[in-house]
């Protein structure tokens, strides 16, 4: 193992830099002497080519999707086309300040305002702001709109968010976070949104309802329609969760289904790189009944021969802005990002959301009806997580069957698919579905990885159950004790002590 | 035509595999009533070689800091980052990775995390950190919301938080929108006038959840009675302090005088300004806060075989397990950044942190004692130290001297008055960091003398 710590060079090691402008005596002759810092941080004492090594060898004991298929659901794990890289490394993207006067960030006010016009565009959407930098602080911003847009009627008793019980996480989390009270609704029994269960809970007090379209199940809500209506006759607002918008691009909007607000995930639609957890981007849309309670500033243009391409642009605040939700302008750097990708495909995002869909549909296919010989081989096979005839861009598997017949779990079959060189797909979620596997393959993987997958994937049906119980065998470590990790605690080097 | 759908040509093949005929077919679930009926009204797809020539001019047209003399700070700093960082973590494994919930295949993520963790954990004097929240703002916003959560039993103010006096819009409002839906109160702690926490005043904080001050201030001065607070407001109220990561190389870590959360914006290490996102917001605190902080933590612990291994942990607070419940609603976070901010780290070393940290102190003594050269121009608290930072006050408009030095080619700070509602127009806010030459301190003071003149030939004329 290769522990930074214990590279222990001269306490000079590391990256020489050039001499300041004063002594050292004299700079911190400004540090008042009471609160100068008596020790420094024990930070390792290591060299450039030392440290490359240690990073490179890091590296190489994780799993990207450079490194192999990714199909992990509700994350569109899709390849990250490199040029979008070597943009953002461009100085007039990493190296300009988001206080700087409007006439130094023209440029990016011209691509945050295509980005704009072209999301409210895909979402049927009136107005956009790409501010928020992840898919739950979109949430969070979106439901502060809708409840600054109730207040402002006076209806301050609207004080209930209702979410399915299929849905992420983060939906009643940002709902609670902004002080409602969450209504969950179950299912139907084929996972999808029960409207007499929504008829049954909504009324003067419905704040919002909050829906994910195609659900978690990735499936399309047939009744999407009736049930915005529901919630509107009934003076709520709805919101779309827009985690799977990869799914409908060109073929619906949430405008259409009759959606008011909506969250964009650009690191999943958009191909900003996830790098192990973050950075994200979440720009919310709205109608244009909530667009004055945006988060501010927006950018606006007008026309100017002077300008770029005939440009002005500005920062515009929203006449009742709920304010900021992070402290600048968003993650420019993934919503540049996004928009080198969103350039690639232009109006062909379409064709983009029909590969998702056929790629989804097509490994669900190859999963569900393995060739004869295989299936006899197979002592029970997974069931779909809901019915469907077609499915959108991700599907879920039951490995009940499984488990009941082999003692296999889904986590098992996750595990040991690690062995054969895959990232494990969403495990146990959505909840509704017992021994959940989510997959989700997206647009840019080949028909050869998809039949691989499926082969693999069904050869594990038929291994020694002792076998994929202690799986994975031939990853960097063993199954880990995650156990162990929450009564311990061991949350930083001991450096010795 | 676009390139990076590998089975471009092969649909027919796939769908008559699943007895289809048509990607219609594959759409047929969507309801006639809610189909877009037009395509998307959007331009025709572009090629890599367009897209990098559009991007090269658009972003051309930005102006960047490090172009011209830049006296533009405030919380995001002008800086370098060595080469090896990019080079590192733009490596696929770590760029094209999602969250490590497979600890078997992320070991590397984790490790890295862990690492990062350990070296925050360091600056700051606390014991624990997490992986990064959003930004500065919403570490401090969350860091209240926290405190709420581990000392409203006990407060004798309950849901009343305090923060300094003359925060910046930027961070107050963020504050203000994550706090609302607890129903927390914020109140002020005042200043006196030497621009420092009022120790006298500030008796009036204890007993609340929480007090959240900022070292530097947002004036940029170093305040001494930061470290003495812990004491007037006793144990049950936390003492969260935002810092300006760097200084913490010559300016003592808040965990050794009190703090019990650290918060701050990471940039300084691991990215340029970068427009303001994506960065990273510091976040670590005392064991007391632990099971109630929000965001990833990475623990160590063993695998089947008994080999060391390390783990996301904790996550019961999380969204995905607690719903409604958790802590808080962050998932992605700001991984890759703070990973780029923990190589940064590694390579400055302690020295190299302490050398980066004087750069930084010796670029405003030097900014700082030009400016003040010049007659008219004061700072707005005397005898104070600074770090990176200082405000001082103008015979005219901020405004009408940042629009003369730009015309020069000078960045010359940060109107206050933009970013805080209650600010003097004249109220100029100028940072210098390691970057600044004596060059540029030439050309910012001899912008001034010229604005100076035109102020007074103005006055003349």
């Amino acid at each position: 193992m290769s522990d930074i710590f214990a590279f222990d060079g001269a306490l000079e090691a590391g990256y020489a830099q050039p001499a300041p402008l004063l002594s050292d005596a004299e700079a911190i002759a400004g540090i008042p002497e009471s609160l100068r810092r008596k020790s420094l941080p024990r930070w390792p004492r290591a060299s450039e080519p030392e440290l490359v090594r240690h990073f490179t060898w890091l590296s190489r004991r994780n799993f990207g999707i450079d490194t192999g298929f990714y199909p992990l659901g509700s994350c569109t794990m899709k390849h990250n086309p490199r040029v979008n890289e070597k943009i953002v490394q461009l100085a007039g993207m990493n190296d300009i300040h988001p206080l700087a006067s409007e006439s130094h960030l023209q440029g990016l006010m011209a691509i945050f305002y295509e980005m704009q016009e072209m999301l409210a565009h895909c979402a049927g959407m009136d107005s956009v702001t790409l501010q928020p930098v992840a898919g739950a602080q979109g949430e969070f911003a979106a439901i502060r709109c809708i409840q600054e847009f109730h207040r402002s009627k006076g209806e301050t008793n609207r004080d209930k968010v209702i979410v399915p019980d299929s849905a992420h996480g983060t939906n009643p989390a940002s709902a609670a976070m902004c002080g409602y009270q969450i209504i969950e609704i179950p299912s139907q029994e084929d996972g999808r949104l029960d409207l007499d269960a929504l008829r049954a809970v909504v009324g003067d007090d419905t704040a919002a309802m909050m829906v994910t379209n195609p659900s978690t199940l990735g499936i399309f809500e047939p009744e999407i329609a009736e049930a915005a209506e529901i919630v509107h006759d009934a003076g709520g607002q709805m919101y779309y969760d827009g985690a799977n918008f990869n799914a409908i691009l060109g073929k619906t909007s949430p405008g259409l289904m009759g959606f008011d607000a909506v969250h964009y995930n650009l690191h999943k639609t958009f191909s900003q790189p996830h790098g192990g957890g973050g950075p994200g981007s979440g720009p919310i849309g709205v109608k244009s009944h909530l667009a004055e309670y945006l988060p501010k500033p927006v950018v606006a243009r007008h026309e100017d021969e002077g300008g770029l391409d005939g440009w002005s642009y500005v920062w515009e605040d929203p006449a009742n802005s709920i304010g900021k939700v992070q402290q600048w302008h968003g993650n420019s750097g993934a919503v540049v990002r996004a928009w080198a990708f969103y350039r690639r495909y232009g109006r062909d995002l379409e064709k983009m959301s029909e590969h998702a869909v056929l790629n989804a549909n097509y490994l669900r296919h190859r999963i569900l009806n393995p060739d004869a010989d295989v299936k006899a081989k197979i002592p029970a096979m997974p069931v779909d997580g809901a019915p469907a005839k077609v499915v959108k861009h991700e599907f879920t598997l039951s490995m009940s069957p499984v488990k009941d017949a082999t003692g296999v779990s889904g986590k098992d079959v996750a595990k040991r698919l690690l062995d054969y060189g895959y990232m494990a797909p969403t495990l146990y979620f959505p909840m509704i579905v017992p021994e959940c596997l989510m997959v989700e393959p997206t647009e840019t993987e080949s028909k050869e990885v998809l039949d691989k997958f499926a082969e693999d994937f069904l050869t594990i049906l038929t291994e020694d159950p002792e076998l994929v119980k202690t799986a994975p065998h031939t990853t960097d470590v063993s199954r880990v004790d995650e156990v162990w990790a929450a009564r311990n605690l061991v949350l930083r080097h001991s450096l010795g002590e | 035509m676009v390139d990076h759908l590998p089975n471009l040509g092969r649909e027919k093949e796939m769908l008559h595999a699943m007895g289809f005929s048509s990607i219609d077919d594959l759409f047929s679930d969507i309801p006639d009533s809610v189909k877009r009926e037009s395509p998307l009204d959007l331009p025709p797809p572009q090629t890599e070689e367009e897209i990098w020539a559009d991007a090269q001019r658009l972003l051309g047209a930005n102006v960047a800091i490090n172009s011209r003399p830049n006296f533009l700070g405030a919380g995001l700093y002008e800086n370098f980052v060595p080469s090896m960082v990019a080079a590192m973590a733009t490596r696929g494994e770590f760029l094209t990775a999602y969250t490590p919930y497979q600890p078997e295949v992320s070991q590397g993520m984790l490790q890295a995390l862990w690492e990062f963790q350990t070296m925050i954990s360091e600056l700051v004097a606390l014991p624990v950190s997490n992986v990064s929240m959003y930004d500065a703002s919403t570490a401090a916003a969350e860091a209240l919301n926290c405190a709420v959560r581990v000392n409203n039993r006990k407060a004798t103010q309950k849901n009343v938080v305090y923060v300094t006096k003359w925060l910046p819009e930027h961070r107050l409002s963020v504050i203000e929108n994550y706090t609302m839906g607890g129903d927390i109160e914020i109140r002020t702690l005042d200043w006196n006038e030497d621009g420092m926490i009022d120790l006298v005043e500030a008796e009036v904080a204890a007993g609340a959840c929480a007090v959240y001050v900022e070292q530097p201030n947002p004036f940029g001065v170093i305040d001494e009675n930061l470290s003495h607070l812990k004491q007037i407001i006793g144990e049950n109220t936390a003492l969260i302090v935002g810092v300006n990561a760097t200084s913490l190389g010559v300016i003592e870590a808040p965990g050794n005088w009190g703090a019990d959360i650290v918060v701050g914006e990471g940039q300084a290490f691991g990215i340029g300004a970068t427009a303001g996102g994506p960065l990273y917001g510091i976040f670590a605190c005392t064991d007391k806060y632990i099971r109630q902080m929000p965001g990833r933590i990475v623990g160590k612990t063993f695998d089947d075989n008994g080999a060391d291994a390390f783990t996301l942990t904790l996550s019961t607070r999380e969204q995905h397990i607690r719903r409604h419940k958790a802590t808080s609603n962050i998932c992605s976070n700001e991984t890759l950044i703070a990973l780029m901010g923990g190589m940064h780290m590694a390579l400055l070393g302690p020295m190299g942190l302490e050398k980066l940290a004087c750069r930084n102190a010796a670029a405003c003594q030097v900014t700082m004692a030009g400016v003040l050269s010049l007659d008219g121009i004061e700072l707005l608290f005397n005898d104070v130290g600074a770090y990176n930072e200082f405000t001082v006050v103008l015979p005219s408009s901020a405004e009408s001297a940042l629009a003369h030095l730009d015309g020069l080619g000078v960045n010359g700070g940060l109107a206050l008055c933009d970013v805080m509602v209650d600010a003097e127009d004249n109220w100029l806010h100028i940072t210098a960091t390691d970057q600044t030459t004596s060059d540029d301190v030439e050309a910012l003071v001899s912008g001034l003398k010229s604005w100076l003149s035109s102020l007074v030939a103005g006055v003349a004329a």
